[in-house]
């Protein structure tokens, strides 16, 4: 079942005179389930793909349909309707509000749904065991590491049960032990809880996580690259294959 | 981009922020140069020969340039705080500070004195409206005509350069303080926003909850006789002063975060959107708030207080000469009263007349009276006023009983009269035991034989004759008879005033006339609420514009996190609905707190002002409420814009 199916993406900027077109009609499906990476030089439209599939930002033409759903259509409360339910977000700043704890920056998304306080506790509960986050519930994002910043942002995209994830660079501010914790995190959750994942990065590492990857080049889509049986090292070295030949600058990390 | 260009840039941009910084500036100048203009006004004359109406303006004027210096500097001290970012970029590509405060200068230069000027202009175009206000309230037959007074320019010039010099001082300072570093930094320094509850801030937030009330409380027991000499009650007025401003900064400071905590906690994490857009916001920025809400709520309560008691004096002025004269006007000398009455004959204005004996006995009142509260009587003999019951319709009592009449509230505060109980009127030579039966309100004889307000006893027929037969000539009056007249007809109220002046009695106390009374009353009055009204209103428009600005900056901080909110799927109406809650906490924590320390300090004392104490108050506080919710209407919208762009 096709969870997110985009076609013929066009998204551009500025006005008739000036115009920069970012994305030139791309073609996207994601299974249920999957964790898919998208990769691409800085600049290659990836960030604003993911914004696009998001609903955060606007296409210029082209349609988006999440779970049978076209939201090109859907008005803006309908869209923030919809995105209070269907989706969840990871950034890699991770936007959690300093005047909340860890707890409830995590309920957050919960508090509109009318779910009883029991099955929130629940919830809360089974999340923050996953992302072993427990300890450091009543704590304020200022006193956390960066790790833990980011686990509490997944933990919040997780907690409602959103149809797909997408996360911005998640591990962009991270070290690298942190973001391998992360990403290990990620795919746990991603195999238990069934959930689809669609993630931005630069990183090989962190793309290497993912099940499949996609390559973007100047606004259209260069190569995909399946992990299928193979370990991680071997896909790994496949996407720095695939990335030095893109052109790319290669990333050191 | 030169510099020009950048200065010039930057207060376009500005203006549009300021807009409100603007206008208050602008109504603070147009205030003080029109309250400068009338004191040097000859108009002013008039009411100066009464009551030193310039005096009074210009103390006032002294009053409102504090205010308003105080206001300006804070609220540059937000500006220069918020714009560290830019000053700390512009060292960063090499700008001297120097030159940083030149731009400054110069940009603070355009924006001050352009709204000076606009100010000045406003304030002369104003300044004759004021004027007719003033003549209007205190009821005087003036004409407001003004000229331009060039002394008040100067003035007025003077003394906003001299705060403009404040200003750029205080900016020179603070650029020179700063490294670029903290320049950067400077923004999350001030608010050490997030920190945990500890049992310190519980004990704090108690406190300041109870000394509150115990101020309330010795407030209310202020005038009701447990504070009997001079200095415990000027001890006590100091002990409820302190308490509550102590107990203001210290609620704020704890008890705000205290509450809510409790509430927090009992939401376990669970919150909704509204409660995490003002709770916990609130929260953490109240403590660092704690003293400037402190000064507003102090401030408001003394505005509101002072305004409500000298409108209550005002609004009771009529009521009060009702009581004082007993009629329209009263007279104690019959030669007087005949052709009074003549005169009102002449111009055919119908009249009815009303003679009342009255004798003054000494009475043995010990059984009745509650406390003295330190009054220097004796109440085994008090000189009190004596009439029949003959010259009172409606009352008839019998030969052994007592009926007492016409009280204020400011006497039966300092000398309580019990319900019932048994006393004695003196005579030369013989004791009369009487029953007295209660207190009556109405005021049947005129101030000059109740001495101002004292209760006048009723007494039957026959008793009256016996007394009158034995008084003790030592302590009658000089005259012993009230004639008071009543008009028809209320329209001739005046006329019959200007012929009761002109007959040109030999002594003020012969007569007294309600209209008079009144019109002195609200003259002295009118023109304290003048004053207290315009200072009332610069105080709540400045103190608006201070939490109208930190409400800007608050909002520009939270603009990431509705960027969050509104990613996560929350809609502008969820948000909004959150940000009215977060500032009817805002803006009402100040105003009700205000308004109850205002409450209380006006019940403590109004009836030494007046005879009604709710509908002026209530007036008073509903307009203040209502004016003072304009700038939290304000912050809301701006809120709106903040949230719109948050995505």
């Amino acid at each position: 079942m096709h969870i997110l199916e985009a076609n013929k993406l066009h998204k551009s900027y500025g006005n008739k005179l000036n115009k920069q077109e970012v994305l030139k009609g791309i073609d996207i499906t994601v299974e249920k389930g999957e964790f898919v990476s998208i990769m691409g030089a800085s600049g290659s439209g990836k960030t604003t793909l993911l914004n696009v599939l998001s609903s955060i930002d606007k296409v210029s033409s082209g349609t988006i349909k999440i779970e049978g759903k076209e939201m090109t259509a859907m008005k803006e409360k309908q869209l923030a309707e919809f995105r209070k339910h269907h989706l969840g977000f990871i950034f890699q700043d991770y936007n959690l509000l300093d005047t909340l704890t860890v707890k409830e920056n995590i309920l957050l998304p919960l508090s509109i749904t009318k779910v009883s306080k029991r099955d929130a506790d629940e919830k809360f509960n089974a999340v923050a065991a996953e992302l072993g986050i427990q300890e450091i519930k009543d704590k304020y994002p200022n006193e956390i590491s960066g790790g833990q910043k980011q686990r509490t942002s997944a933990a919040r995209a997780f907690i409602h049960g959103p149809s797909i994830i997408f996360a911005d660079e998640p591990t962009g501010a991270l070290d690298s032990k942190s973001a391998s914790d992360l990403l290990n995190k990620l795919s746990e959750l991603n195999q238990n809880r069934k959930a689809t994942i669609v993630m931005v990065t630069h990183d090989p590492v962190a793309a290497s996580f993912s099940s499949r990857v996609i390559f973007i080049k100047d606004g259209q889509i260069y190569t995909q690259l399946n992990k299928g049986e193979q370990s991680r090292q071997t896909f790994f070295k496949d996407i720095m294959k695939t990335q030095s030949v893109l052109g790319g600058v290669p990333n050191e990390r | 981009m030169s510099v020009n260009h950048l200065i010039f840039r930057n207060l376009k941009k500005n203006l549009k922020n300021y807009y409100l910084y603007v206008f208050a500036l602008i109504f603070s100048v147009a205030l003080y140069f029109a309250f400068v203009t009338l004191q040097y006004d000859p108009a002013m004359n008039d009411t100066k020969d009464s009551i030193k109406g310039a005096a009074a303006i210009k103390a006032a004027s002294v009053l409102l340039v504090g205010i308003v210096s105080i206001f300006l500097l804070y609220a540059n001290n937000i500006f220069i705080k918020r714009r560290s970012k830019e000053i700390g970029l512009f060292q960063l590509i090499g700008m001297t500070k120097s030159k940083i405060f030149r731009i400054l200068t110069a940009e603070n230069f355009f924006l001050y004195f352009g709204s000076l000027i606009i100010g000045i202009f406003i304030g002369f175009s104003i300044s004759r409206l004021i004027l007719m206000i003033l003549f209007k309230i205190t009821g005087m037959d003036a004409v407001a005509s003004l000229n331009f007074s060039s002394e008040a320019l100067i003035q007025t010039v003077v003394v906003f350069c001299a705060i403009y010099l404040f200003i750029m001082l205080m900016n020179y300072v603070f650029i020179k303080r700063q490294s670029i570093l903290s320049l950067f930094r400077v923004v999350s320094s001030t608010e050490g926003k997030v920190k945990k509850m500890s049992i310190f801030e519980i004990i704090i937030g108690i406190i300041g909850v109870i000394s509150i009330i115990s101020g309330y409380y010795i407030s209310s027991k202020l005038f009701g006789g447990d504070f009997t000499t001079m200095y415990e009650l000027f001890g006590a007025m100091i002990f409820i002063l302190g308490s509550v401003i102590i107990g203001t900064y210290l609620f704020y400071k704890g008890s705000v975060s205290f509450i809510f905590n409790l509430i927090r906690k009992k939401k376990d994490g669970y919150l909704n959107i509204n409660q995490v857009l003002s709770l916990s916001s609130i929260m953490f920025r109240m403590k660092s708030n704690a003293l400037l809400l402190t000064i507003i709520t102090t401030v408001s309560a003394l505005a509101i207080g002072l305004l409500s008691l000298s409108y209550i004096s005002y609004y009771s002025a009529e009521k009060m000469a009702e009581n004082q004269v007993a009629g329209d006007f009263s007279l104690i000398k019959t030669e007087d009263a005949d052709q009074f009455k003549k005169e009102l004959a002449a111009n055919d204005i119908p009249f009815n007349e009303n003679k009342i004996d009255v004798i003054q006995v000494d009475a043995n009142l010990k059984e009745i009276l509650g406390n003295l509260n330190g009054l220097m009587v004796d109440p085994k003999a008090m000189t009190t006023p004596v009439i029949s019951d003959k010259a009172v319709k409606n009352i008839d009592v019998a030969p052994g009983e007592t009926i007492f009449t016409g009280y204020n509230d400011l006497l039966q505060k300092f000398m309580s009269l019990k319900d019932s109980g048994n006393i004695e009127m003196k005579g030369q030579n013989e004791v009369i035991p009487l029953k007295y039966l209660g207190l009556k309100k109405d005021f049947v004889v005129s101030g000059y034989f109740t001495n101002g307000g004292q209760p006048i006893a009723i007494v039957d027929e026959t008793v009256f004759e016996r007394l009158k037969e034995d008084v003790n000539p030592a302590i009658q009056k000089e005259s012993s008879i009230f004639i008071g007249i009543t008009l028809k007809d209320e329209a001739d109220l005046e006329k019959a005033n200007d012929l009761l002046i002109k007959m040109n009695v030999s002594d003020d106390n012969y007569f007294s006339s309600r209209l008079e009374i009144s019109n002195m009353q609200k003259k002295t009055m009118g023109l304290i609420m003048f004053i207290v009204g315009f200072l009332g209103l610069t105080f709540l428009i400045t103190s608006g514009c201070i939490l109208y600005f930190k409400q800007m900056g608050e909002g520009e901080e939270e603009k990431p996190n509705y960027t969050i909110l509104r990613k996560l799927g929350f809609t502008q109406g969820d948000l909004l609905k959150g940000i009215h809650a977060k500032q009817i906490f805002n803006f009402g924590i100040p105003l009700v707190v205000g308004l109850f320390h205002s409450y209380f300090a006006v019940q403590s004392g109004w009836f030494l002002f007046g005879s009604e104490v709710w509908t002026p108050m209530i007036i008073v506080m509903v307009i203040y409420t209502g004016l003072y919710s304009i700038f939290g209407l304000l912050s809301v919208i701006y809120y709106k814009k903040v949230i719109n762009e948050a995505l």
